[in-house]
């Protein structure tokens, strides 16, 4: 026998469990966007982690290569000659950071819960 | 009657909460990135309005690319007329401008046993580490040995007033090593001078923290040498520079073997036995010199330079994977996964 009580004290509990939920989920720091600001000066491209895709970007050297998949992103190509940005290899953790100087492209990792405010290395 | 209590008690809780997430403030952060001295730099600032924070990030921007043009020994440039200068060996009046960067680096490559040295610039040319392009191939031994054999230091360098020369024609200024950290240094300053407390200046991933992220410290997270990921946390507390030197920013391989740019002015090749060494201190420029420094000392010497150059706070990774720490590096790094070795060593 439910009483008006009862259903009182469920919906307060469903209440706390939703505002502990709001308050204190820390995620994994997995991020959700990512943004891509190209080498030419054009805007940056802002994409969902979780649609994947390649994108072409352009900077003074030419065109880079992204790809996106699993909700990671990383350089597949540039025309950089080091290609330290393909090295780098693929980045998942909001806050993180990669670009390919020559050809002034970066790619910045957003969305989710930031576990850092910067990378040291 | 005990449910309607017990209903009361998550009301209460309830009620608390929503009272913390209401004190709780999203913590508004300005941020800007840039291409200058071969590196990205991003400023970010926190609890700023936005008008003063754009205006702290323009001056920085502005700061940063002057110290570019100015100390870049490869472009035309202060730097690089100097050094031209300096091969004659005759006297001339220094460049204001450069003056206080060769005067500190004397100092410190005295402090650290001429481990830090930039006037190795000829020996960074002939490996080829200064252009954008990553060399193929490792210069002749034979020329290598040659400029070891005429030993450029920044002890060959002297000062008589505003006029300097070198009494030395292999010395080459680059002060790849010093001037990341000198130009974090003076950018931080500047934005302290613009009334700014909360901010992270970050040149290529060397940075200076100052102030704190709202309600918490800034977290700074450390690159694992070999792989994705990140070896260790770290807060930053106050104003404190975190440098970082490792084998696996700039290499290339030739015949199987790898070489990276971190170069022993004693043999004129890459340094070995290290991966990357991490340094905390107050001074940004002196963080740079000392990262630079404790690599080139290797893993058995590290802690004595530490002591000269008066560095306490010390994280080298060994080329087998061992982390060497102080103690008082230990007591505040949080790892990420524990490594397989640590050994703590005080400087």
């Amino acid at each position: 026998m439910i009483t008006p009580a009862d259903r009182f004290l469920l919906a307060a509990a469903g209440l706390l469990l939703l505002l502990l939920y709001a308050l204190f989920w820390q995620g994994s720091g997995r991020a959700s966007r990512v943004e891509i600001v190209p080498g030419d000066g054009s805007p940056p491209l802002h994409l969902s982690l979780y649609h994947d895709r390649t994108v072409e970007v352009s900077g003074p050297l030419g065109e880079s290569i992204l790809e996106i998949r699993d909700g990671r992103a990383r350089f597949v190509d540039s025309p950089c000659p080091g290609k330290l940005c393909v090295q780098a290899g693929w980045l998942a953790e909001s806050g993180a950071t990669t670009a390919c100087l020559p050809n002034r492209v970066i790619l910045h990792l957003n969305g989710g819960e930031e576990r850092f405010d910067a990378i040291n290395f | 009657m005990k449910r309607s209590l017990a209903g009361i008690a998550i009301l209460a809780v309830v009620a608390g909460l929503l009272y913390y997430a209401a004190g709780r403030r999203e913590v508004e952060l300005h941020q800007r990135e840039f291409f200058v001295m071969g590196t990205l730099v991003s400023i970010t600032i926190a609890d700023t309005d936005r008008a003063t924070a754009l205006r702290a990030m323009e001056a920085a921007e502005e700061d940063f690319r002057y110290m570019d043009r100015t100390w870049n020994p490869w472009k035309p440039s202060a730097l690089r007329r100097i050094n031209q200068l300096l091969a004659s060996t005759e006297w001339f009046s220094v460049a204001p401008s450069v003056e206080p960067l060769i005067r500190d680096s004397m100092e410190l490559y005295e402090r650290s046993g001429g481990l830090f040295n930039p006037a190795v610039g000829g020996l960074v040319a002939l490996w080829g580490f200064n252009r954008d392009e990553p060399p193929t191939t490792p210069p002749p031994r034979e020329a290598i040995g040659d400029l070891v054999a005429r030993a450029p230091s920044m002890a060959d360098i002297e000062f008589d007033g505003i006029r300097i020369r070198s009494r030395n024609a292999a010395v080459q200024l680059d002060f790849g090593a010093f001037a990341k950290g000198r130009a974090v240094r003076i950018v931080t300053d500047l934005l302290l001078e613009m009334g700014i407390r909360n901010a992270i200046v970050n040149a290529g991933g060397d940075l200076r923290a100052i102030g704190r992220r709202g309600d918490r410290p800034w977290r700074i997270a450390i690159r694992r040498p070999s792989g994705e990921g990140y070896l260790a946390v770290l807060e930053t507390r106050g104003d404190e520079s975190i440098f970082t030197s490792g084998d696996y920013e700039r290499w290339f391989e030739y015949q199987g073997r790898r070489y990276h740019h971190i170069l022993d002015p004693r043999t004129g090749y890459p340094a070995e036995g290290v991966s990357s060494v991490t340094v905390v201190h107050g001074d940004a420029g002196l963080a740079d010199a000392a990262a630079t420094a404790l690599f080139v000392a290797g893993p058995e010497k590290w802690p004595e330079t530490a002591r000269a150059m008066g560095v306490e706070q010390v994280m080298v990774v060994g080329s087998d994977g061992t982390v060497y720490m102080t103690p008082a590096m230990a007591e505040r790094i949080r790892f990420e996964e524990e490594p397989p070795r640590v050994v703590i060593r005080s400087p």
